[in-house]
C-alpha cells in the first residue's frame, strides 16, 4: 500500500539538543498510528514536523505524488497539545474559520461539524464562546474544528490528556469510528492502554529515537513481554532527558540575567539529610 | 497574489477585528479613551478652571496694611479691588521685603499677605509678605498687586496731566493703524494649515504607535501565550499570508482609532473656541492624496515593526516591555521635528525615518508640494516600510514562534 506520509531519515535539532535522530516512519492509508513516549521524548516535534510546522534539519518527509508540506496542510486536520481556541470566538466560529482557511464552504464545514457534534454531545454548545468551557469540551471543539474539512490525516496530540474519565472515552469512541470509516489518524499519548485500545500500530519513541514500531501483539512478541508495560520498560531503559526544547530557545543574555538573580540552592549532602531526619 | 490567497487573508483579518471588537476593555482603552479625551481636557478641564477661579473669588481674605501714611487714593484703589483690610504702622525695618515678626503669622496663616508701604519723596515703595504655597495667601498676593498696579496707572496719568503733558501721545507715542489682522496676507485656511502642522503630526504620530501596540502584541505574542498560534500555523495558509492578514487588522483597528481621535482633537477645539479659532485649513486635492500616502507609508512601517518585535517575544509581558519604551524612538522625532523651521530646509532631513514623515506632514497641511522632498521622503519611506516589512516576515518564517511559555 501507497503510504500517505513517509519519513526517511529525518533528524531535528534545536541549538544544540537533537530533538530527534534519525526517523524512519510510514503513514499508511486506514492505520491509526499511536506515538508512544515520555514528556520530552520527541512525539510533538514529530507531529510538527508531519504537520510542516518545522521543517526537517536533514531528512525527507515525502508525501503522494511529490505533494509539498504546504500543500499537504490542505488535507490534515491537526489537534494541538494546547486546544488553540479563541476564547472570544463561539465554538462554531473557531471550527468555521479553520474550514475557510481550508476552502470549505460554511455549508459543508457545518454539515461535518453538525454530524460529528452530536457524537460528542456537542450540538448545543456550538454557538457558545469557548471561554467558559471546560477542558473536555474544548478538546471536543478542536476535534470537530480539525474534522470539519474531512482531512485525509488526523494527527491528535494527546487528546484525551486532562480529560476526566467520561470525556476521555466519548474522545476514544469518535477515533473508533473515525477508525472504522477508514480514517488515517496519527495518535500521540503517553498512555500505553489508551493506544492498545484504539491503535493499530504502536510507535515507541524515546529520547528523540523510534524504538520500536509495530501491532501491540508484534511489540509483546520482540521484547518477549506479557505486557505492554514490560515491553515499554525494556525498549526504554536508558534515563528519560528533560524537556529542553524551549530552554534551547532562550537567549544567551536572558538566562545570563534571569540566572544571575537566582539564588542557588543550599548545598546539602544526603548525609547531612539523614542526620536531620 | 491568488484570489485564495486573498481569501485566507481576509478571513485572517476579519477574524482578528471581530475578536478585538469582542473585548470591550480593548476598545476602551484604545478607541473611546483616547477619543473623549481631548473633549474632556479641553472643555472640561476650563470649567473646571472657572469654577476654581469663581472658588478663589468669593474667599474672604484677611490682609493687613502696614503704612504710616497711607495715600487715601490708595486706600481708595484697595478698597474698590473688593479688599477688607486692617491698618497697622510700619515697624522699622531695614528693607520692607524683610518678612520680621510677620513671618509666623503669614506662615500659620492667620494673615494671608501683609502689605507694606512707604512714601520716599516723590515715590513709594512697597513690599507684600506671603507664603507661595498657599492658594489663600496667593490670591491675597495677586488682589494687592492689581490694586497697586490701578492705582499706580492713575498715578502715572495723573502726574503726566499735571505736567501739562498729553497722557496718550506720552504713554502710547507708536500705534498700530487699522486691524492687526486685516495686515496678514495668510488666508485663513493656510492659518489654519500652520497651526494644524504643530500638532497633527505629533498626535498621528504617537497615536498610531500606540494604537498599534495592543493589538500587534495580542495578535502575536497573545497568540503564541495562549497557545492558539500552532493551530493557526498548521492550517494550509503561508507565514506571508498570516502576516498579512494580521497586519491588515491591526492597520485597520489603528486606523479608525487614530481617525477618531483626531476628530475629537477637532471637535474639542472646535467647540472651546467657537469655532472661529480655527477653520479648515486650505489644501489642494495633491496635498491630501500625499497626505494619505504619508501617513499609509508611515503606518506600513509601524505595525510592520510593532508585529515583528511582538512576534519575536514569547510572552505579552517580554512584548510589553519591548515596545513600551520604544515609544520614546516616536516622541522625541517627533518633538523635535516640531521645532525645525521648514523655510530652506535642507533636504537630507526628509531622508530620516519618522522625521521624514513629520516633516512631510507639516509641508502638505501648510500646501507646500515641493517635488524634490516629496521623492525625498516619499522614496526613504517606501525602504524603510519594505525593510520592516521584510523584517516582519522573517520573524513570522521563525520555527520557533510556535512554542509558547504557557
Amino acid at each position: 500500500m501507497t503510504p500517505l506520509l513517509s519519513i526517511s531519515n529525518v533528524s531535528k535539532s534545536f541549538g544544540d539538543l537533537v530533538a530527534l535522530d534519525q526517523i524512519n516512519l510510514e503513514i499508511r492509508s486506514g492505520e491509526v498510528v499511536g506515538l508512544v513516549g515520555s514528556n520530552g521524548a520527541g512525539k510533538t516535534t514529530l507531529l510538527r514536523l508531519m504537520a510542516g510546522v518545522y521543517l526537517p534539519t536533514s531528512g525527507k518527509i515525502s508525501l503522494p505524488d511529490g505533494q509539498s508540506v504546504d500543500k499537504m496542510r490542505q488535507s490534515l486536520g491537526v489537534v494541538p497539545e494546547s486546544t488553540g481556541l479563541y476564547s472570544r470566538l463561539t465554538a462554531w466560529e473557531n471550527i468555521r474559520y479553520h474550514s475557510r482557511m481550508h476552502g470549505i464552504s460554511d455549508k459543508d464545514a457545518w454539515a461535518r461539524t453538525a454530524k460529528f457534534a452530536e457524537h460528542l454531545d456537542m450540538l448545543d454548545s456550538l454557538g457558545r464562546h469557548t471561554k467558559g468551557f471546560s477542558r473536555g469540551m474544548r478538546q471536543k471543539t478542536a476535534l470537530l474544528r480539525a474534522l470539519a474539512h474531512g482531512p485525509s490525516i488526523l494527527l491528535l496530540d494527546e487528546p484525551t490528556a486532562g480529560l476526566d474519565i467520561t470525556s476521555a472515552r466519548t474522545v476514544r469512541h469518535l477515533v473508533e469510528q473515525l477508525k472504522n470509516e477508514g480514517g488515517t489518524i496519527v495518535y500521540s499519548t503517553h498512555q500505553l492502554s489508551e493506544a492498545q485500545q484504539v491503535c493499530d500500530r504502536i510507535v515507541i519513541v524515546h529520547n528523540g529515537e523510534i524504538r520500536a514500531d509495530g501491532s501491540p501483539d508484534a511489540l509483546l512478541e520482540s521484547t518477549d513481554s506479557t505486557t505492554l508495560e514490560e515491553a515499554y520498560v525494556a525498549l526504554t531503559k536508558d534515563t528519560a532527558r528533560p524537556r529542553t526544547e524551549e530552554d534551547g530557545k532562550e537567549g544567551r543574555f536572558t538566562g545570563w540575567w534571569r540566572s544571575f538573580f537566582t539564588p542557588k540552592p543550599p548545598q546539602v549532602t544526603m548525609n547531612e539529610v539523614e542526620t536531620d531526619e | 497574489m491568488s484570489k485564495v490567497a486573498m481569501f485566507r487573508v481576509r478571513a485572517i483579518a476579519k477574524k482578528e477585528v471581530i475578536e478585538f471588537v469582542r473585548d470591550w476593555r480593548t476598545i476602551m482603552a484604545i478607541i473611546v479613551i483616547p477619543l473623549l479625551m481631548f473633549p474632556l481636557l479641553f472643555i472640561l478641564f476650563p470649567i473646571l478652571l472657572e469654577s476654581e477661579a469663581a472658588e478663589l473669588d468669593a474667599l474672604e481674605l484677611s490682609i493687613i496694611v502696614q503704612s504710616n501714611e497711607l495715600d487715601s487714593s490708595l486706600e481708595d484703589a484697595i478698597n474698590g479691588a473688593g479688599i477688607m483690610f486692617e491698618l497697622e504702622n510700619l515697624s522699622n525695618l531695614t528693607t520692607l521685603s524683610e518678612p520680621g515678626e510677620d513671618m509666623d503669622r503669614v506662615r500659620n496663616l492667620s494673615v494671608d499677605a501683609v502689605l507694606r508701604i512707604e512714601r520716599d519723596n516723590t515715590t513709594w515703595n512697597y513690599a507684600i509678605l506671603h507664603l507661595s504655597t498657599s492658594e489663600r495667601s496667593n490670591e491675597a498676593w495677586n488682589r494687592l498687586l492689581d490694586a497697586l498696579n490701578q492705582w499706580e496707572d492713575e498715578e502715572v496719568e495723573r502726574r503726566i496731566s499735571d505736567s501739562g503733558l498729553d497722557v496718550n501721545a506720552t504713554l502710547d507715542p507708536l500705534r498700530w493703524d487699522g486691524d492687526v489682522g486685516q495686515s496678514d496676507v495668510a488666508t485663513s485656511g493656510e492659518q489654519a494649515g500652520m497651526v494644524l502642522s504643530l500638532f497633527i503630526p505629533l498626535v498621528l504620530a504617537i497615536w498610531t504607535y500606540s494604537s498599534a501596540l495592543q493589538p500587534s502584541i495580542d495578535m502575536t505574542a497573545g497568540e503564541r501565550e495562549r497557545g492558539t498560534l500552532e493551530a493557526l500555523l498548521c492550517l494550509p495558509c503561508t507565514r506571508l499570508e498570516l502576516l498579512l492578514g494580521k497586519w491588515a487588522a491591526v492597520a485597520t483597528i489603528t486606523g479608525v482609532g487614530v481617525i477618531l481621535q483626531i476628530f475629537g482633537l477637532l471637535f474639542a477645539i472646535g467647540y472651546l473656541a467657537s469655532s472661529s479659532f480655527i477653520g479648515l485649513p486650505d489644501l489642494s486635492f495633491t496635498a491630501i492624496l500625499l497626505l494619505i500616502t504619508a501617513i499609509l507609508l508611515f503606518a506600513v512601517m509601524i505595525v510592520a515593526i510593532e508585529l515583528a518585535l511582538a512576534m519575536r517575544s514569547h510572552s505579552v509581558k517580554e512584548a510589553g516591555s519591548i515596545l513600551a519604551p520604544m515609544l520614546l524612538l516616536i516622541v522625541f522625532p517627533a518633538l523635535f521635528t516640531q521645532v525645525i523651521n521648514l523655510d530652506g530646509i535642507e533636504s537630507v532631513w526628509f531622508a530620516i525615518p519618522v522625521v521624514n514623515i513629520l516633516l512631510a506632514l507639516r509641508e502638505l497641511l501648510m500646501n507646500r508640494i515641493i517635488p524634490g522632498h516629496i521623492v525625498i521622503w516619499a522614496g526613504t519611506s517606501l525602504l524603510y516600510a519594505a525593510l520592516a516589512a521584510y523584517y516582519a516576515s522573517r520573524q513570522f518564517g521563525r520555527e520557533d514562534i510556535v512554542t509558547s511559555l504557557s
